[in-house]
C-alpha cells in the first residue's frame, strides 16, 4: 500500500503565487465553497482525534463561511481557506494553489513554465543572516565564484534583514523556524527558467558583490508522485574519507532510484568502518521509505521506529533488515529544514540506539498526511495521523534533537568546513579506536 | 501488500485483496452457512467449473483515489497455493508478493523485502489456496450464519467464518443472488492488525465463472478501489514466475543460519 506523504506544503517554496488575479464567475465562487466545505469537512472526518485537540470546529466553519462566500478571486478564497486550517495549528495542512502544478511542472499540457529554476545555491540562515551553505556545481553562482559561507543582503533589491526580522519574531518560540527563515529567502531565489535574480553579496572579505544569475532548472529529475506537486529528486553517494561512506537525498520520493542509492552505497561501502545519512535540508517525502532506508543499516528484525495513530487505527513503522545491511557506526545529519520522514528516520534510529545524530534540532513537522485535489482545482494537503517516535514522544512541535549539537558559523562556511560532518567523521573514528 | 485475488473473489486488505469462503451452523431461522457457502459456488459457477481451472493470470488496476495514485496489477495464481503479485504504480515503484512452496514473501522498494511469519504466514498460506472459494472447508474450520442485514437497501446474509489460521471474516451475502456482496476482516501484518472492509459490485462471467470486477475497500483511513480487467483460466505461466526473488533467498538463508 503507498504510504501517507510525509512532506509538507512548507517545502513547495513557490506555493505563494502573486495577487493580482481576475475576479471570480459565479462557477468559480460556488467551486471554491464546494472546496471549503470538503476541505472542512474532510478534517472533521480524517483528524486522528475526533475531538481536533479541543478545536469547535463547527464555530470554525460557521465563523469563516461569509468569507468564503464573499470571496472575489482565487487569492481571498486560499486566504480564508487557509485560515481555516491554521487554526489547528499543526503543520501538514495547507492549500497548495491550481497554479503551482502548473509552475513547477515544464511538462504540463496547459503551458505553464516552471517557476522551480534557481541559481544553484543552497543556504541557511544563522544568527540573522541567510548565508550561502552549498553551491551547485556548474551552475551560474558557481560560474560566478560565489563562496559558502557568503551572505545574501539583498534579492533582486530587496532588503533580506528586515524580512527575517519579521519571521525571527513570529516564529521565535517555533521549531518550524530554521526552516521558515531557509525558505524565506530561497523562496526568493527561485523563479522561471532562464529569468534572472539579481543578488547583493558580502563575500569573504565583506566586500558588496553584486551578482546577476540565471536561473537554472534544479539539480536532479522531475518526481511525481499522485497529487503531490512535481518536485526535482536527486540521491547521490561517495566516501567522505576513504573508510567511510555517506548518503545523501533531497526528497524521500523515487523509491527505485533511493533503494538502488543505498544498495550501491552499502554495497560499494561494505568494509567502511562508519557510514553519514545527510538529512540536512531533507523535508521528507513518502513516510515508508524511513523504514526502506532504515532496513540497510539493520541487522535485527522487529525493530520499530515509531508509531502512527490513524483514527481508528495504530500502524507501527516496523524495519525490515535487508540481507546484507551496514552494521558498523551510523552517524545521521540534521538541521532545521529536516523534516517530516527525515525526522521520522533520524528519531527512529537514534531511539534504537542505532545512530548518533549531529547538526540542530529538526522541523518538528512529522505528521502522515495525503493531498487530494479540490473541487477548484488547488491541492488540499492533510494529516491522517499522529506519530510518535519509538522514545515515546510525538515529533510534531518537538523536532529531533542531535545527541551533539552542531551549528556552522560564517567563519567556518568561509573556510570551506562543514562541521557537523566533520564531528561525525571525528565520532566514527573514535568508534573504531574502541 | 497482500493478494490481490485469489480463486474468483476480490480481496483487499491494507495493502490489496482477501478472500475466502466457509460454513458450518446456523441459527434456526436462517440457512445454515454451509448452505450460503455451497450456494455461492453454485451460483458463480458451480464446483465442476471450479475444478477445471489449475491455474490463472489476472490483470486490473487498484486507486487510491484520494492520494491521486492508481497503478496496473497482475497477478498469475496456480495449484495448489503457488502465487505471484505485482502492482506498478508511479512514483511508487513495484510492489511484489508471493507464496510459493511454504514460504510467503512480500517486497518493495519502499520497505525492502521479507520473509512472512508466524500467524502472517499462516494467514496469507491459507489464503492463497488456489480455488479457495470452492474448497472453503479446507480454510475454515467454523462458520455461522451471524442474521439478515440490509446492504443498500437489499437484505444480506451475514455469514462469520473462522479460518485455520487468523482471524474470522465476515461476509454478507445478497439474499437474492447469494453473491458476496460484502467482507470485513482484520489483517495481520507486523505494522499492526488492519481493520478492512470491502464491497464487491459489477459481477460479469469470465468463463464458467461469476466474478466481481469491483472492489471498493476501506482500511487505514483510506479508499481503495480495485478493477479486475481480465481473467485466464489455464493461461500457461512461465515457469520461474513463482521462483523466490533473490533476495527473499537470501533472506532465508540468513535466517536458517
Amino acid at each position: 500500500m503507498p504510504r501517507p506523504i510525509v512532506v509538507s506544503v512548507l517545502a513547495l517554496a513557490c506555493a505563494v503565487v502573486a495577487g493580482g488575479q481576475p475576479a471570480l464567475t459565479s462557477a468559480g465562487r460556488q467551486a471554491n465553497i464546494d472546496s471549503f466545505e470538503h476541505a472542512w469537512k474532510t478534517v472533521l472526518d480524517k483528524h486522528w482525534d475526533p475531538k481536533l485537540g479541543g478545536i469547535d470546529w463547527q464555530a470554525v466553519h460557521d465563523e469563516l463561511r461569509p468569507g468564503i462566500e464573499a470571496a472575489k478571486t482565487m487569492d481571498e478564497a486560499r486566504k480564508v481557506m487557509s485560515s481555516m486550517l491554521e487554526r489547528l495549528k499543526l503543520t501538514h495542512y495547507g492549500i497548495i494553489p491550481a497554479d503551482v502544478y502548473r509552475e513547477l511542472d515544464p511538462s504540463d499540457a496547459s503551458g505553464g513554465g516552471a517557476r522551480d529554476a534557481d541559481p544553484g545555491i543552497d543556504l541557511r540562515v544563522i544568527e540573522g543572516h541567510a548565508l550561502v551553505t552549498s553551491v551547485e556545481p556548474g551552475s551560474p553562482a558557481a560560474a560566478h565564484g560565489v563562496k559558502p559561507g557568503w551572505e545574501i543582503v539583498r534579492v533582486n533589491g530587496a532588503e533580506m534583514a528586515p524580512a527575517l526580522q519579521r519571521i525571527q519574531q513570529q516564529f521565535a518560540a517555533s521549531t518550524l523556524l530554521d526552516l521558515r527563515l531557509a525558505r524565506s529567502v530561497l523562496s526568493r531565489l527561485q523563479g522561471p527558467k532562464g529569468a534572472t535574480v539579481h543578488l547583493d553579496f558580502l563575500d569573504a572579505a565583506d566586500r558588496t558583490v553584486s551578482l546577476g544569475l540565471d536561473r537554472v532548472q534544479p539539480r536532479g529529475q522531475l518526481a511525481h508522485l499522485g497529487n503531490m506537486p512535481p518536485m526535482y529528486f536527486w540521491a547521490e553517494w561517495r566516501k567522505v574519507r576513504p573508510d567511510i561512506g555517506y548518503v545523501r537525498f533531497n526528497l524521500f520520493l523515487e523509491p527505485d532510484v533511493l533503494s538502488k542509492t543505498f544498495a550501491d552505497a552499502v554495497n560499494g561501502c561494505g568494509g567502511c568502518n562508519g557510514f553519514v545519512i545527510d538529512l540536512r535540508g531533507n523535508p521528507g517525502g513518502i513516510g515508508g521509505l524511513a523504514m526502506g532506508a532504515a532496513g540497510w543499516f539493520m541487522g535485527e528484525s522487529g525493530v520499530e521506529l515509531g508509531t502512527t495513530y490513524l483514527r481508528g487505527a495504530t500502524l507501527k513503522f516496523v524495519v525490515f533488515p535487508r540481507p546484507q545491511p551496514f552494521l558498523g557506526p551510523l552517524a545521521i545529519l540534521v538541521d532545521g529544514c529536516s523534516a517530516s520522514t527525515a525526522e521520522i528516520l533520524a528519531a527512529g534510529l537514534k531511539d534504537a540506539k542505532r545512530a548518533r545524530i549531529f547538526g540542530t534540532r529538526t522541523a518538528g513537522a512529522a505528521l502522515p498526511s495525503i493531498i487530494e485535489r479540490l473541487p477548484n482545482g488547488d491541492g488540499f494537503q492533510y494529516a491522517i495521523a499522529n506519530y510518535i517516535s519509538q522514545g515515546g514522544k510525538p515529533l510534531e512541535g518537538i523536532g529531533v534533537i542531535p545527541d551533539e549539537e552542531v551549528r556552522p558559523t560564517r567563519r567556518q562556511l568561509l573556510a570551506g568546513q562543514d562541521p557537523a560532518l566533520d564531528a561525525a567523521v571525528e565520532w566514527i573514528r573514535n568508534q573504531k579506536k574502541k | 501488500m497482500n493478494r490481490f485475488q485469489s480463486g474468483r473473489t476480490i480481496r483487499i486488505g491494507l495493502s490489496l485483496l482477501f478472500a475466502a469462503a466457509g460454513a458450518l451452523a446456523a441459527a434456526d431461522d436462517l440457512p445454515k452457512a454451509e448452505t450460503i457457502l455451497d450456494k455461492y459456488v453454485e451460483v458463480t459457477g458451480g464446483k465442476a467449473a471450479y475444478a477445471k481451472i489449475h491455474a490463472e493470470i489476472t490483470t486490473g488496476s487498484m486507486e487510491f483515489a484520494a492520494m491521486g495514485l492508481k497503478g496496473k496489477m497482475v497477478e498469475f495464481t496456480a495449484e495448489p497455493g503457488e502465487s505471484y503479485a505485482e502492482l506498478t504504480m508511479p512514483g511508487i515503484g513495484k510492489i511484489l508478493e508471493g507464496t510459493s512452496g511454504g514460504v510467503a514473501w512480500a517486497s518493495s522498494a519502499i520497505q525492502g523485502s521479507r520473509v512472512k511469519e508466524g500467524d502472517e504466514k499462516d494467514e496469507t498460506l491459507l489464503r492463497a489456496r488456489f480455488n479457495s472459494d470452492a474448497k472453503w472447508r479446507e480454510i475454515f474450520k467454523s462458520a455461522e450464519t451471524a442474521g439478515i442485514e440490509s446492504l443498500d437497501g437489499k437484505d444480506c446474509y451475514k455469514v462469520v467464518l473462522t479460518p485455520n489460521a487468523g482471524n474470522p471474516v465476515t461476509k454478507w451475502y445478497d439474499k437474492q443472488s447469494n453473491l458476496l456482496s460484502k467482507m470485513a476482516m482484520k489483517s495481520k501484518t507486523p505494522m499492526g492488525e488492519i481493520e478492512t472492509e470491502t464491497i464487491f459490485s459489477d459481477y460479469r462471467k469470465e468463463g464458467d465463472i461469476l466474478l466481481a470486477h469491483k472492489a471498493v475497500a476501506h482500511a487505514a483511513g483510506q479508499e481503495i478501489v480495485l478493477t479486475i480487467d481480465s481473467v485466464q483460466h489455464n493461461a500457461e505461466i512461465p515457469k520461474d514466475k513463482f521462483e523466490l526473488p533473490d533476495e527473499i533467498k537470501a533472506l532465508l538463508k540468513k535466517t536458517a543460519k
